[in-house]
């Protein structure tokens, strides 16, 4: 990808390609391409059933995008930097039950704004704890990104299993009511996460921060040789990644009012799905949130869309999946023909 | 974990951090089963922890002094709230019959991939009787084969194996009566006229849970037979996820402006639709018939947002498959032992009595 961060870790980056015509770049970007897909898809499904533009409809469709962008913002920080993060899921399920247990005891004893602040903080340390675990058993156990947030993925799901005993924790009617639609399609929710995503992306894209990630992630060796505390910043990154997770999790609850106990099962791969689609490598290194923010767009576009236009909901796997393919065959297909020019 | 970290200058360090990494691990694994033994107090004196037994191969004999008569239970998914309330009713019954019970299960995935394993060594520990909720008609069909040729008595309970010529009782809820019992509900709670038309949807599971499908096939039957006027507009699924369901309840919601009823076939399409209707502010104006009497959901069906709960009486399967396997220990014959019992599903509403509602409500961690 042709972008100013690249050009800022040019040192951990191989060479820039020559500059292309304005044109052929436009067509060429990754981003361009998922614009145009998401907005022929929405064409779509609205021909097929007019109700899917109505505000209503939008509104479904950000309460699921939510839930997978959030998860989507922590994985792309973790893959840019060259690593996984299959956690996610089951962090969020824990934390928004741990978050429950907390809020169970308060709600319709205090304030309802109090009982979402304090499940809130509750929901998001859980997250960085996990996250500093999975840290903590890279750098020290040295295990890989893979196998280390593996074993959280599992420990943190069964944990979600004996702490609940597979029923649901609390029941907090005020929450559901929070995620009501209050400007036009967004809830306070929505809005609060619309802005946690925008102030990553400033992170990211441009802070000191976001430069030594994909540094890091364009080769670890390099960026160390370059003065860069490489386990110190994975740590904040997989403790980013986690704390994302656990306001996810908050989320979540909002929803449903309750802590679930399989909440957040698989919705790492959903989360990583919004990534890849979006055109980040898993290699590391490259990559940018508006792809991942188009990618959570699509998927959750495509679920609802199926969903109204009453196709077998199986099916839903299926283009997911071949979303997927099409996306990283994509971004495969110009690197090569970058590589070739 | 060895080969990761398996390098020569720091082998010696990396190789104490995992031990020191291994005994947290087992102190946790300790943590939980401590904590996953509160409801199951009698049953998990004998047994090993779940985890454990997935993965060793103890061939360590149940304590036999607690009794002459141990009866192995192994259930499809210990952490359902169902199967807790079924061990909340056999592990009473063992106890005033004074038999020991080994209750052990996987801890949460409802499989025949990891039941089998568990099935395997339960029957190495030579119990006096086998009591099992088979995940697979076909492929729990071996374990019980070898289980009655080694002379260990087997019964079934909630579900079955394909061939029950050799095992003594079948217990089990009656699911498609529990369908239509859902569709006579929400017809109630509709006002159901003849000649007006009426669209509702229905939240599985999965396509392949056969309890779900069994529901809807009573609940369908039901509207053919009795209720014309009802026009089933949509399935989907959840995949046991509350949030998914929810998101599919949102969707219907958006797509048939006029919809008067949801039948949630199972615990996670209910919390996932209770929410919906609550953030829709269609509680009362949307008929929902929910599945499973979760602590939470009777909660809500005292608040009106279910119209209707179906619940199901795990506690006393437990209970009768108990006293079935004792009685035919005690007397050597199966007479007066019935083959099939059936009991019927409970239709709770907002109006049931407070007795009522606690005798069914499954009991939680």
């Amino acid at each position: 990808m042709s972008s100013s961060t690249e050009q800022a870790v040019a040192a951990a980056s191989p060479p820039e390609e020559p500059p292309a015509d304005r044109v052929r770049s436009l067509l060429a970007n990754q981003q361009f391409a998922l614009l145009v897909a998401l907005i022929a898809l929405i064409a779509f499904f609205t021909s097929r059933n007019s109700v899917f533009l109505s505000s209503d409809e939008v509104a479904n469709i950000l309460a699921d995008f939510c839930s997978v962008i959030l998860l989507g913002v922590g994985e792309t920080f973790v893959i840019i930097s060259g690593g996984i993060d299959l956690s996610v899921g089951s962090v969020a399920g824990l934390s928004g039950i741990i978050g429950a247990l907390a809020m169970r005891g308060m709600v319709g004893h205090q304030p309802e704004p109090l009982v979402l602040i304090t499940g809130t903080i509750v929901c998001a340390a859980v997250g960085l704890g996990i996250g500093f675990i999975n840290a903590a058993l890279m750098n020290w156990a040295r295990l890989v990104p893979f196998v280390a947030t593996l074993a959280t993925l599992g420990a943190a799901g069964g944990m979600s299993i004996v702490i609940t005993g597979g029923a649901p924790i609390g029941q907090d009617s005020d929450a559901i009511m929070f995620t009501q639609a209050v400007f036009g399609p967004f809830s306070y929710p929505a809005l609060i996460v619309i802005a946690i995503v925008a102030v990553a992306g400033i992170f990211l894209h441009y802070s000191r921060y976001g430069r030594y990630t994909f540094a890091i992630g364009s080769s670890a060796f390099a960026a160390r040789a370059a003065g860069i505390n490489v386990r110190r910043h994975l740590t904040s990154v997989y403790m980013l990644s986690g704390m994302l997770a656990g306001l996810t999790g908050m989320f979540i609850y909002l929803r449903l009012g309750s802590g679930a106990p399989t909440a957040g099962s698989g919705a790492e791969l959903t989360a990583i799905a919004a990534v890849v689609i979006g055109g980040a490598s898993l290699t590391g290194g490259v990559g940018r949130l508006t792809g991942t923010v188009l990618g959570a767009l699509i998927i959750t576009t495509v679920t609802s869309g199926l969903l109204i236009s009453n196709v077998e909901a199986n099916w839903n796997q299926v283009a997911v999946a071949m979303l997927i393919a099409a996306s990283a065959s994509l971004q495969a297909l110009r690197t090569a023909s970058r590589q070739q020019s | 974990m060895r080969h990761t970290i398996g390098d020569s200058a720091t082998g010696r360090r990396a190789d104490w951090r995992v031990l020191s990494l291994g005994l947290a691990a087992i102190l946790l694994a300790g943590a939980c089963s401590t904590s996953s033994a509160t409801p199951t107090a009698v049953a998990t004196a004998a047994t090993p922890t779940a985890t454990a037994a997935a993965s060793a191969a103890p061939t360590a004999a149940p304590s036999a002094a607690a009794g002459n008569i141990t009866v192995a239970f192994n259930m499809g998914a210990e952490a359902d709230p169902f199967f807790i309330a079924m061990n909340t009713g056999a592990a009473a019954e063992a106890k005033a019959l004074g038999v020991t019970l080994i209750w052990q299960g996987d801890p949460s995935q409802y499989s025949p991939a990891t039941q089998i394993p568990i099935v395997d060594e339960l029957l190495a520990m030579h119990p006096s009787a086998l009591i099992i909720s088979p995940t697979d008609p076909d492929a729990l069909q071996p374990d019980v084969n070898k289980a009655i040729a080694a002379g260990i008595p087997v019964v079934c309970v909630d579900t079955h194996v394909t061939d029950l010529s050799k095992v003594l009782s079948f217990i089990t809820g009656d699911n498609e009566q529990g369908g239509s019992a859902a569709a006579d509900a929400m017809a109630t709670a509709m006002h159901y006229t003849a000649g007006q038309t009426y669209q509702v949807v229905v939240g599985e599971s999965s396509a392949t849970t056969t309890t779900n499908t069994a529901r809807l096939d009573g609940f369908k039957k039901q509207i053919a037979a009795k209720y014309p006027g009802i026009q089933i507009m949509s399935v989907a699924y959840s995949q046991s996820q509350a949030a998914t369901a929810n998101t599919n309840v949102n969707n219907w919601l958006t797509e048939f402006p006029n919809l008067k009823g949801i039948f949630a076939i199972d615990g996670t399409n209910a919390s996932g639709a209770a929410a919906a209707l609550q953030a829709h502010n269609l509680v009362g104006k949307v008929a929902l018939i929910g599945y499973d009497a979760y602590a939470t959901n009777v909660e809500l069906l005292k608040k009106g947002v279910f119209a209707a709960l179906i619940a199901q009486d795990p506690a006393q399967e437990g209970k009768m498959s108990i006293d079935a396997v004792v009685q035919y220990l005690k007397t050597g014959s199966n007479s007066g032992i019935q083959a099939q019992v059936t009991l019927p599903n409970i239709v709770l509403t907002p109006t049931s009595s407070a007795d009522q509602l606690s005798k069914y409500t499954y009991p939680t961690a």
